[in-house]
């Protein structure tokens, strides 16, 4: 009778497939950090940063936080974006065009999640920032590629100075 | 409770005395069991196969009676099952065989030759698995949802082993013809996994789980094909008393 009652509790605890929904890692988003250029290793906050994706509607627009996480596109291999900066002040806002190059490639997870798509930066032009009005009137003055392998959200993989 | 198992003790001590007396006497002709061959298949993969358009097998079931209580016991099959998971569509397709021993612990009737078992099996399995589609886990919604990818790639001369416990019973319900069920508890050994994907349906040894588990069971009809007689020892007999 113990024997079959512990045959129960085990069959039951298999019952619960916790491989039924997912819960591991999948497509990660872009990661940048923006720094201080005069100052670069300090972190530096940023003020009604728009973000929109070319053709898409707005993606978010970010204040008081120097770090934020964006999606590529997973089927092509350029995503353009629009960052404007101050974006609700008329004299002090400034857009630029960020443009990012990139392979892509497929990579099982699990039995729940299926694949996810991993992205590796070109390694010639990986992210090219360019002004609406002209490159002299860039707001972005800097940028460093981290990490060109980008397989998860738990690291910054590009920084912007400003 | 005591007092039940004392009196039950006093009635086998009394059966003890009286067959003892019977023997010597001559009067009852010693007690025999047969031995043979026993071969069947799995009822339930056979009925699957009709109704569900995702599942073809076949396992065929066989023992051989060494001991009074032991039995060498073997499955072989034959599996092709597709499985449709909400990120996944996939088709896997193997031959495997299970090879081991069975231990009978049920107390039969003269005449009769039941089974509650347990048993031990090791298990291989060769097959391959077919990815048909998958979708790409994008838990961010901005951009539109990739479209499911069809890729149809086959991962050929794939394998698993792995060792199992099995429990169950088997009946004979008409002459030498018997009817068995039993539930298996499995565990990997070795799982040789594709590049890229995973081993999700091994062949006879059924879904995988994240660990290295699994679970099965079987349905069996089986005939039996005696071949020979043997005498139940004095010493079995007497162990089969004191229990």
């Amino acid at each position: 009778m113990k024997k079959i009652f512990l045959l129960l509790v085990l069959f039951s605890l298999l019952g619960c497939e916790k491989d039924d929904i997912c819960i591991d890692d999948t497509t990660p988003r872009l990661v940048i950090e923006f720094y201080e250029k005069a100052n670069p290793t300090v972190l530096r906050n940023v003020t009604n940063l728009k973000v929109t994706a070319e053709g898409e509607t707005e993606f978010g627009v970010f204040t008081g936080t120097s770090k934020i996480s964006i999606p590529l596109k997973i089927t092509d291999t350029t995503t353009k974006y629009s960052f404007i900066i101050n974006s609700t002040d008329t004299t002090f806002s400034n857009e630029d065009f960020i443009e990012i190059n990139y392979t892509h490639q497929n990579v099982y997870v699990s039995r729940a999640c299926g694949y996810k798509t991993i992205f590796e930066l070109d390694t010639t032009s990986p992210f090219v920032a360019t002004d609406a009005i002209s490159n002299a009137n860039l707001w972005i003055q800097d940028i460093d590629i981290v990490t060109t392998t980008i397989d998860n959200e738990n690291e910054v993989h590009v920084k912007i100075y400003f | 409770m005591l007092k039940y198992i004392f009196s039950f003790f006093l009635l086998l001590i009394s059966f003890s005395g009286n067959a003892q007396e019977a023997t010597k006497k001559g009067s009852i002709a010693p007690k025999t069991e047969r031995y043979g061959i026993r071969f069947g298949a799995d009822l339930f993969k056979l009925t699957r196969s009709f109704y569900d358009k995702n599942y073809r097998g076949l396992e065929l079931v066989g023992d051989y009676r060494l001991t009074r209580r032991h039995y060498i016991a073997a499955e072989i099959g034959n599996e092709k099952k597709t499985v449709d998971e909400t990120q996944l569509n996939f088709t896997a397709n193997g031959t495997y065989i299970k090879a081991g021993f069975d231990y009978n612990a049920y107390e039969n009737w003269l005449g009769m030759q039941n089974m509650i078992y347990i048993g031990l099996r090791y298990g291989i399995s060769s097959f391959s698995q077919t990815l048909n589609s998958y979708e790409i886990y994008n838990p961010d919604h901005y951009f539109d949802d990739a479209p499911t990818i069809n890729v149809n790639e086959k991962y050929n001369g794939l394998s698993a082993q792995w060792v199992e416990v099995a429990a169950g019973v088997k009946a004979e319900v008409f002459h030498n013809v018997y009817v068995g069920f039993s539930l298996q508890l499995k565990r990997l050994v070795s799982n040789n996994k594709p590049n890229n994907f995973d081993n999700l349906y091994i062949p006879g040894f059924n879904r995988t789980y994240d660990g290295d588990f699994g679970v099965g069971f079987n349905y069996t009809i089986s005939y039996f094909l005696p071949l020979y007689k043997a005498t139940v020892k004095a010493k079995d007999k007497k162990a089969d008393k004191k229990k």
